[in-house]
């Protein structure tokens, strides 16, 4: 308290200045208090009000949760966007290793660069632009991926369409885009492992798949685990791609948790309904996040 | 393709040199064919925005377009949707949100990253720990607010939560700890006050971090959909992420037109980044931030 009264009325020069400072970081603390923390607020408090249209709201407690989580459709949501997890965050993570690892021991820069310019290009693409891209390619009749498939015998399949079909073909969507981003995470740490490091390590008679397996994966950890967190988060909040294919469909076999959190409070208008799910996701990624983090996070040294 | 690959490591094993040269060969041509893999879709974009109407629908398929040069996509494009409009919008809306977030987050970062002042590393945390927070959680609250003020189909409603940026506020405090206090202590004893330090010392010192964070924030903005989809109804406000869902939802079946449309939403920003990739890179390697 004494130090914010010097703030307020300061007595000498390092006062004022430590009041510059603070001033310097106040637009930030208002924007992100108001924009961001009341809100959240706001949505913890709405998620036990039942709000009719007219305006008016009647506390309810825990009803709107008890009615939320014992409906189907919520849990439908939620399984269909674990599984496109499951397919998505894995494979994204690997791939964007194994190519950040070859990436590396291209010798050539320029060729180097050219090659991480491509897998980073979706990455600048709107998800909107590239849903509708795959769209195309997944198209039943006059899709590629069904025109390239008929050369290995395989008929044409109805993926976007198909109800076991459409979440792997989403899945795909994620990884393409995302594969560039999480590569050059990957690739700016291999960079900063010292030479010296595999100079040792082939003295001592270690072939590659040990020096991958001792040496890189290891002093990779960290990047590792930050990459998952965010290809976790990415997925889960996963929106745009399935609001610009399937909305949700067939049959709710893509509707994912944002998409129905959508869904219930613009088109429904079920605002209370809406902030229950609003809870549910951040509760979930906030718990998701330090879960991971405790089980990954391992003393670093370089 | 790599021609300096067998002259550079020269390991004390000659006899694994030519195993290892093979090794090299297969793995950037498998480096390439994935490369090749994921720019295919941009390719097959194009070339659709090539066709017409009955060429697409072509069976067996083709994968030439039949003149390279047909245009008339793309004029039917801009004729029945506005898409200057919607990138007008974009480009309005993506430059407030990312000169804003330069603006407070450079200010921010200079406080938290000089000075010393009550509950600095409190906040500093408070501010990160918003990284947790999704978006999507508070959008219902955000949504009435910004209709009790009457910013539906605004550009302010549309930047209003975009103004600051949690990654910038991190990256400029990162890129602004660097520099020296001798520099700051010098202008001090010169009688700067800490406003003009700011401008004089500071700014001119981390131009690389400010170009980095316009750039991805720009292309985090013309990209945005969630959020547009939200507060704006009236045609002529959207955006181009926007413009591009209601084409589609429209012309459903015409693939042409819509890879031609498509490829418009697409371009500004491809070159943009292709031009300044460097930056755009480096502010992903930062920290890889923006949950």
């Amino acid at each position: 308290m004494r130090h914010w009264l010097r703030i307020a009325f300061p007595k000498s020069y390092m006062d004022r200045q430590q009041r510059a400072g603070f001033l310097f970081v106040l637009p930030a603390l208002l924007f992100f208090g108001s924009v961001f923390l009341l809100p959240l607020a706001q949505s913890v408090m709405y998620s036990f009000y039942r709000i009719a249209p007219g305006g008016a709201s009647q506390f309810v407690g825990l009803r709107l949760y008890e009615k939320v989580l014992t409906d189907s459709t919520f849990w439908t949501a939620i399984k269909n966007t674990i599984q496109l997890l499951l397919m998505s965050v894995p494979t994204t993570v690997i791939c964007a290793l194994a190519v950040a690892l070859g990436l590396n021991r291209i010798a050539s820069l320029k060729w180097r660069n050219v090659w991480a310019a491509m897998y980073f290009l979706p990455f600048a693409t709107s998800l909107v632009a590239a849903a509708l891209i795959w769209q195309w390619i997944y198209d039943p009749v006059y899709g590629f991926l069904n025109y390239a498939l008929s050369f290995v015998g395989i008929p044409p399949q109805k993926w976007l369409q198909s109800l076991f079909q459409v979440r792997p073909a989403i899945a795909v969507v994620s990884i393409w885009v995302r594969i560039g981003f999480d590569t050059m995470i990957f690739l700016a740490a291999l960079q900063s492992i010292p030479e010296q490091y595999y100079e040792a390590a082939s003295i001592d008679g270690a072939n590659p798949v040990q020096q991958l397996r001792h040496i890189t994966l290891p002093l990779l950890n960290p990047q590792i685990l930050m990459v998952c967190i965010l290809e976790l988060i990415f997925n889960f909040k996963m929106f745009d791609q399935v609001y610009a294919t399937t909305q949700g469909g067939p049959a709710s076999a893509s509707q994912t948790v944002i998409m129905l959190l959508y869904d219930t409070a613009f088109k429904y208008f079920r605002f209370g309904d809406a902030s229950v799910m609003a809870v549910f996701v951040f509760i979930t990624l906030l718990a998701v996040t330090l879960v991971q983090w405790r089980i990954f996070r391992k003393p670093v040294e370089y | 393709m790599n021609s300096a690959a067998p002259s550079r490591d020269l390991s004390p094993h000659a006899a694994l040199t030519v195993r290892r040269v093979y090794f090299r060969w297969l793995t950037a041509l498998a480096v390439a064919c994935g490369a090749i893999m994921i720019f295919f879709p941009f390719f097959w974009m194009a070339v659709t925005s090539l066709k017409t109407a009955p060429e697409i629908q072509r069976v067996p398929l083709q994968i030439a377009p039949d003149h390279w040069g047909n245009l008339s996509n793309y004029i039917e494009v801009f004729k029945r949707a506005p898409f200057l409009r919607f990138m007008l919008n974009s480009a309005i809306v993506a430059s407030i949100a990312a000169v804003s977030s330069l603006v407070v987050s450079s200010l921010a970062g200079f406080g938290f990253a000089k000075y010393h002042f009550p509950c600095r590393d409190a906040f500093f945390l408070a501010i990160v720990g918003i990284l947790m927070v999704p978006f999507q959680s508070i959008v219902v609250p955000l949504y009435t607010w910004v209709n009790r003020l009457g910013l539906i189909d605004t550009y302010m409603g549309i930047v209003a939560p975009d103004l600051v940026s949690v990654f910038g506020i991190f990256l400029m405090r990162q890129a602004i700890e660097m520099i020296p206090n001798d520099y700051i202590d010098a202008a001090r004893i010169d009688g700067c006050s800490e406003l003009r330090i700011f401008f004089s010392v500071i700014l001119p010192s981390v131009k690389p971090a400010m170009a980095t964070l316009l750039i991805i924030k720009f292309m985090w903005n013309w990209n945005e959909l969630f959020w547009p989809l939200i507060v704006i109804n009236s045609p002529t406000m959207k955006v181009v992420t926007l413009g591009l869902v209601g084409f589609t939802n429209m012309y459903f079946i015409e693939y042409n037109l819509l890879t031609a449309a498509a490829v418009v939403s697409i371009l500004p920003i491809l070159l943009i980044f292709l031009t300044l990739q460097r930056w755009v890179v480096q502010a992903v390697v930062m920290s890889g931030l923006k949950g």
